[in-house]
């Protein structure tokens, strides 16, 4: 039950110390909603926005890629792939990548950058069960659901059971 | 065969002694109506989500045993609703024919109260909305003659379900507005994401007979409402992410959205609604709200520290419980006594009356894993 013990120690972060730190991002929806910039998306991402033609190096990272306090995964929710077989861009095998996703816009700490994050989730499988990570920067109510992570996202796919999520990186946001 | 030559044999030639036998096959029945404490816990099953579970649960009960009064099933995060003027309680669920891969089948069905039995299902379009468990997914109109399914494909729509007569009626596109509030006789709400409301009115088959949009009331993304409005009266209160109140009446033919107030007062600075079930009333029409310190962009699923206890006649805050563990959900009882019930951030059962917001108990070990959402039994 580690994913519990996280959510306690997550939650007494936060309801004690606060994250005041984390005010700075308040309004990244409106840096979203400007051009997002290069990058190249291999699947395909339905409705949200697409990057542009223009491919970008891929943004230098540090961190364990499997801890949920990866920058990546400012609005998650669900299981990460990379502790299910997959990575934190690829499905586990047997699975199937919706081709339907939310999307967040997270911070990356080595260049201060903001970037778009395409959550795809692997479907086909019963839950991973593994890495639970819920972080919620940027996301919004269900009537919002580009930007909303209580949706079970599997949709377009042969089945609908939720297995993991992934975490990838479409492009960079623009600043206001 | 030799096996039960002999087995009869056995008995044939075993002395019994001079009591009367038990009767075997016998089944338990719950009453029609519930104690009043009794609470029905969803567990969303997580981590196999094909084998949800509703607990029904005594709240009052110190005795872990006795308190677990039976369950009945959900498949595939299911969503749930409770009917006031007939034993019974409706579960959406998603059925593959072979487990998590196959044909899809979505069906409405109806359990019973007594025997927490399915006494009946409709089979709805594949499309219901796979979502957190959350309220106003399902609801009922029309004096509960109507039920409304909130599909999510990701275009939306309602399912409308002639319950008496357990029959699928069709379905109603919501472009752009997601899940489903009752209004006043056959008609229903969803909440845009233009931050406007839309209302529709159905006609004597369950059809689309007319549609109209309040204006943009709302800052979706700057500060949006929540979802998990509470309903008194027929007036759906909103809570936002920041701290205000947002009312909307849905007695009339048309939505009339009412005057914002704030959850704050002196000295709340930094206090936001947050959590699964950030929501509930009780039967004297106050508004329960889950609340945590030290806000922030992105806390609003962060489980809370208090509940606060708002009069919305008066607009005021009439009490304030402590939980002794942060929480991320809440529900109450229906009665004039009622207990809050809190989803701990252990995914235990935390019982408080709210008279004396005293702690009452913890209801663990009732086969609850992932106890999401918590409903006081009608």
């Amino acid at each position: 039950m580690n994913w519990l013990d996280k959510w306690l120690d997550r939650s007494v972060e936060k309801t004690t110390r606060g994250l005041a730190q984390r005010t700075s991002r308040r309004g990244f929806l409106g840096k979203f909603a400007g051009a997002v910039i290069g990058g190249a998306a291999t699947v395909p991402l339905l409705p949200v926005a697409r990057s542009q033609e223009a491919a970008t190096p891929a943004p230098l990272e540090e961190g364990d890629a499997n801890s949920c306090d990866y920058w990546r995964y400012c609005a998650i929710d669900g299981f990460l792939c990379g502790c299910c077989g997959g990575s934190m861009n690829s499905c586990p095998p047997g699975t199937e990548m919706s081709p339907i996703t939310w999307i967040g816009t997270c911070e990356n700490p080595v260049d201060g950058q903001n970037y778009i994050i395409s959550y795809n989730d692997c479907c086909g499988k019963a839950s991973c069960g593994n890495c639970l990570c819920q972080r919620n920067e940027g996301d919004r109510p269900v009537y919002n659901p580009r930007v909303a992570n209580d949706l079970n996202w599997c949709l377009g796919t042969t089945s609908a059971a939720y297995h993991c999520s992934t975490a990838i990186v479409i492009g960079a946001a623009l600043d206001d | 065969m030799k096996k039960l030559i002999f087995l009869t044999l056995l008995f044939a030639s075993t002395a019994f002694g001079q009591i009367q036998p038990e009767p075997a096959g016998v089944i338990q029945t719950l009453p029609e109506s519930w104690p009043p404490h009794w609470i029905i816990v969803q567990d969303g099953a997580f981590f196999h989500m094909n084998s949800g579970k509703f607990i029904v649960v005594d709240a009052d009960s110190d005795d872990p045993a006795t308190r677990f009064k039976g369950m009945f099933n959900g498949t595939f995060i299911p969503q749930f609703f409770q009917a006031e003027s007939r034993p019974e309680m409706y579960v959406t669920e998603t059925f593959y024919s072979r487990g998590t891969r196959g044909v899809r089948t979505d069906v409405l069905t109806i359990w019973d109260k007594q025997t927490l039995s399915p006494v009946a299902e409709v089979v709805l379009p594949p499309k219901r909305a796979s979502q957190m468990p959350m309220n106003y997914h399902i609801q009922l109109v029309d004096d509960e003659k109507l039920a409304l399914v909130y599909n999510f494909t990701p275009a939306t729509s309602v399912s409308v379900i002639d319950i008496v007569n357990r029959t699928f009626l069709g379905e109603v596109p919501t472009p752009g507005c997601s899940l489903v509030f009752p209004m006043a006789g056959r008609a229903f709400a969803s909440i845009c994401t233009d931050g406007s409301m839309l209302s529709v009115q159905l006609d004597e088959d369950g059809q689309q007979a007319s549609t109209a949009r309040t204006d943009v009331f709302f800052d979706a993304n700057n500060d949006p409402l929540m979802e998990k409005a509470a309903m008194v009266d027929g007036v759906a209160y909103f809570p936002t992410f920041l701290g205000r109140m947002v009312p909307v009446d849905m007695r009339g033919e048309s939505l009339e959205v009412g005057d914002t107030w704030s959850l704050l007062g002196a000295g709340d600075d930094g206090w936001r609604p947050g959590g699964l079930a950030v929501t509930g009333t009780d039967g004297a029409g106050r508004i329960y709200v889950l609340m945590h310190p030290d806000g922030y962009e992105g806390s609003h699923k962060d489980p809370g520290a208090e509940v606060w206890v708002f009069d919305p006649a008066t607009r005021q805050r009439v009490d304030r419980i402590a939980l002794q563990l942060p929480a991320i959900s809440i529900g109450l009882t229906r009665d004039d006594n009622p207990l809050l019930v809190a989803t701990n951030i252990n995914l235990e059962v935390d019982v408080y009356d709210v008279a004396s917001g005293e702690f009452q108990r913890t209801l663990s070990d009732i086969g609850a894993e992932t106890p999401f959402l918590l409903h006081g039994a009608n």
